[in-house]
């Protein structure tokens, strides 16, 4: 297939994951694909991408750890507890591994605002984590706001001092920002690693199979912007603009691939986009909904 | 000879925990819950438009979020003076309803079940570090089985809450005067049907495979008892039409229920790294600042009381104060009660169902008042939960969450009496005290969430020995 996806159509759109997955699928059944381990680190955050990974589906969770990779480590799924997790954990440095993560990283006091486990008794913060497994995995793929770009966990005043996984790691980042990051995004992301190596970019690190288009280019209620009609109120079908959809400056394809094994998306809830798979989220997208006001476009 | 057992991670809970025991002659003689996660939400919301409290609460948890969206909403109306239609009211609680099933299902399944249960161990995922596995190779193999269909199961609930809540986790539709768009019938009857195949789920596999589980580890309704005294805020109650089709604000204590005074509850920070103008105060009163260089402070979670006493939230309180299920108060009866609720919010997801009217638009453009405050308390999946806010010039100026979590996994209180959990763990006999098992399988019969639990932190830089013999 293609590798040029700068101006994908939408129905290449809605298969690009499966279509991946399929092609994954086949390389591991004809041996020429070794599965490789993936670690998710969940970091300082709200675990929502773990359990939106767990609303994937075709692929889902069981083709992931059965069919495309060995899945070590996730603090929320593993049977392994204290100790035993963490050498788990650790055991994985030195061997080929991706590393996927959630969660930005907390640095107040040393970063001990986020303990994720006691490794020989020493607490083991979200900074000494990511810092260990980061430099040395094959591919780090830092998925939601918080990991992307220090998100809510980061939100003015940062109490916890929140900061991305980039901003601690010297190396190359994949940046899946969404809250939470839909499962599709991580693994079509994760796919394209497995099949052809790293995905193409955009200039701030977000494949461009999933980010190249702003919602607001795609958007159903895009008529109506064009023709002036705005919604007065929530649960209205015109276009939001006015209520604070930042639909015009958010990067990402909700509008043509929705959520929920594809059922809705905020825009067809009747509400606007709250720009949560945009750089800047929150602080920058506030406020989210505001009552008979015209603003700018701006991105 | 006393030693200390430390296990961090408590794995297979949403959140960061450690279980810091003491143990002399294979019991637990003193026990400390410690939640591993600050971000200070309370500190993030001021000054933000207090519409925006809907979508941000959320981020707290994202296992929950809609918990967080519903007790936002229930703050903000009362601060606004707005109170909801039966339908609206109705829409809010169904999506609430497909939030529960989500959690318990995943809860059951994905954190309890491997406690018990081998799963296929050519996954590294499921590699044990214990060998209490009682249930003979047939059983043990088709609860394993139900392990991963359940995936398809719990993944229905959250398309259910999708399809009028337009994306999960952290959805949009939940929102100030019920949800924020139309039913119409085309989406009430897509919910129906994956209802009806999650309540077949439940009722065919999740309840016997609970009943099994506690069969062989009848053990486990002798310990992890706690307080015994249990709250409720209420939920799927008061409708004007429908009447209480779940459990009303209602406490128990020393075998008597009574109803919630909500101006009865108390946090205490002596025994939390916390420090504010009073060491007791009312939800209203005041945001505490953090302090890390208490003497006895040890965790992060504050204490909240009620009547100045700890109290057990949960689905096993509200199938108490309900009058539905009534065995007793442990580890075990923990998780029949869990299972058992996860049938009865079917039912009542379809009472809701077949009472809306389809295509109603319940949404009007709203107005925040200059100056006021408001509280929203209501239970969610893992007890009660409250959200309380003060708005000052169109702004929010004042912001307090206590969760579920917070009571059961709550800190000493200022009178040295241990937290919930803590209670539950206290007394307990280690088999193995290589593989202390009891002290997870207790902790996760809370389904703690410590993401919620945001008031946490630990002790600076100390250093402990996974098992350590004291001097």
């Amino acid at each position: 297939m293609s590798m040029k996806h700068n101006c994908p159509e939408y129905s290449a759109r809605l298969h690009t994951a499966s279509d991946l997955f399929s092609k994954v699928k086949n390389e591991i059944r004809n041996g020429t694909l070794a599965k490789k381990n993936l670690v998710w680190l969940e970091l300082t955050g709200c675990s929502g991408n773990i359990i939106s990974l767990l609303d994937g589906a075709n692929p889902d969770f069981k083709y992931l750890i059965s069919q495309m990779t060995e899945f070590v480590y996730d603090n929320s799924l593993m049977v392994a507890e204290g100790e035993a997790a963490m050498d788990k954990l650790m055991s994985i440095i030195g061997n080929d591994y991706i590393l996927a993560v959630e969660g930005a990283v907390a640095t107040k006091n040393n970063g001990l605002y986020n303990i994720i486990g006691r490794w020989k008794g020493e607490p083991v913060t979200a900074l000494k984590a990511i810092k260990m497994l980061g430099e040395k995995a094959s591919h780090v793929v830092a998925l939601g706001a918080c990991a992307t770009h220090g998100g809510v966990s980061a939100a003015k005043p940062n109490p916890a001092e929140c900061v991305s996984v980039q901003s601690v790691l010297n190396r190359k980042v994949i940046k899946l920002p969404g809250c939470p990051c839909h499962p599709d995004w991580f693994l079509g992301t994760l796919a394209h690693i497995l099949l052809y190596g790293e995905p193409e970019l955009d200039s701030r690190d977000r494949p461009l199979l999933f980010y190249s288009t702003l919602i607001h280019d795609r958007c159903p209620r895009r008529s109506f912007f064009d023709k002036g009609i705005f919604a007065k109120k929530l649960g209205e079908s015109t276009c939001m603009f006015k209520l604070g959809c930042r639909g015009p400056v958010t990067r990402i394809d909700c509008s043509t691939r929705k959520w929920n094994q594809y059922v809705n998306w905020p825009i067809e809830d009747d509400t606007p986009c709250i720009g949560c798979a945009q750089f800047g989220f929150p602080d920058q997208m506030e406020p989210f909904i505001t009552y008979n006001t015209t603003r700018g476009v701006k991105e | 000879m006393t030693k200390r057992i430390v296990i961090n991670p408590v794995t297979r809970i949403s959140g960061f925990m450690e279980i810091d025991a003491t143990i002399d002659n294979n019991m637990v003689v003193d026990v400390k819950t410690e939640g591993l996660l600050f971000r200070g939400f309370e500190k993030m919301l001021m000054g933000r438009n207090p519409f925006d409290a809907v979508y941000f609460t959320q981020r707290i948890c994202g296992i929950c979020s809609t918990a967080h969206s519903v007790a936002s909403t229930l703050a903000l109306e009362a601060a606004m003076g707005i109170v909801p239609t039966e339908q609206g009211r109705y829409l809010r609680d169904i999506l609430h309803g497909c939030e529960f099933l989500q959690n318990h299902i995943r809860h059951f399944y994905q954190y309890t079940i491997p406690d018990f249960v081998m799963l296929p161990d050519k996954y590294p995922l499921y590699a044990t570090d214990h060998n209490d596995f009682r249930l003979p190779k047939d059983k043990n193999d088709k609860i394993s089985t139900h392990y991963f269909e359940s995936l398809d199961i719990s993944r229905g609930a959250h398309e259910m809450l999708a399809v009028l809540g337009g994306k999960a986790p952290h959805n949009h539709g939940v929102f100030v005067g019920g949800i924020s768009t139309q039913a119409t019938t085309d989406k009430i009857i897509k919910i129906k049907s994956i209802l009806h195949t999650i309540q077949q789920f439940i009722i065919e596999k999740m309840i016997p495979d609970a009943y099994t589980i506690a069969q062989y580890y009848s053990d486990y309704y002798k310990i992890g008892g706690g307080h015994g005294n249990l709250l409720s805020f209420g939920c799927f109650n008061g409708y004007n039409e429908l009447g209480t089709l779940y459990v009303n604000p209602l406490v128990y204590s020393q075998g008597k229920v009574n109803v919630f005074n909500p101006d009865e509850i108390t946090e205490e920070i002596d025994y939390s790294w916390y420090q504010g103008k009073k060491d007791e105060y009312k939800p209203m009163d005041i945001v505490t600042e953090e302090d890390m260089d208490k003497s006895q402070a040890y965790s992060w979670v504050k204490a909240p009381r009620y009547c100045g006493v700890p109290y057990e939230v949960g689905p096993i309180a509200r199938q108490w104060l309900s009058g539905g299920y009534k065995n007793g108060i442990s580890t075990m009866d923990r998780t029949i009660a869990r299972v058992l609720e996860a049938k009865k919010i079917t039912e009542i997801m379809n009472v809701l169902l077949e009472n809306l009217i389809p295509g109603l638009s319940i949404q009007k453009e709203y107005v925040i008042p200059d100056s006021s405050q408001g509280a929203g308390l209501i239970d969610t999946t893992r007890g009660a939960l409250g959200h309380w806010l003060k708005i000052n010039d169109q702004k929010l100026s004042f912001y307090q969450i206590i969760t579920p979590s917070a009571w059961n996994l709550s800190s000493r209180g200022n009178d040295n009496l241990k937290g919930t959990a803590e209670q539950a763990l206290l007394g307990t006999t280690i088999e193995n005290l290589d593989n202390p098992v009891e002290l997870g399988r207790i902790i996760r019969s809370f389904d703690p969430c410590v993401s919620c639990a945001t008031h946490v932190y630990s002790k600076s830089g100390e250093c402990i020995n996974s098992i350590q013999v004291q001097p």
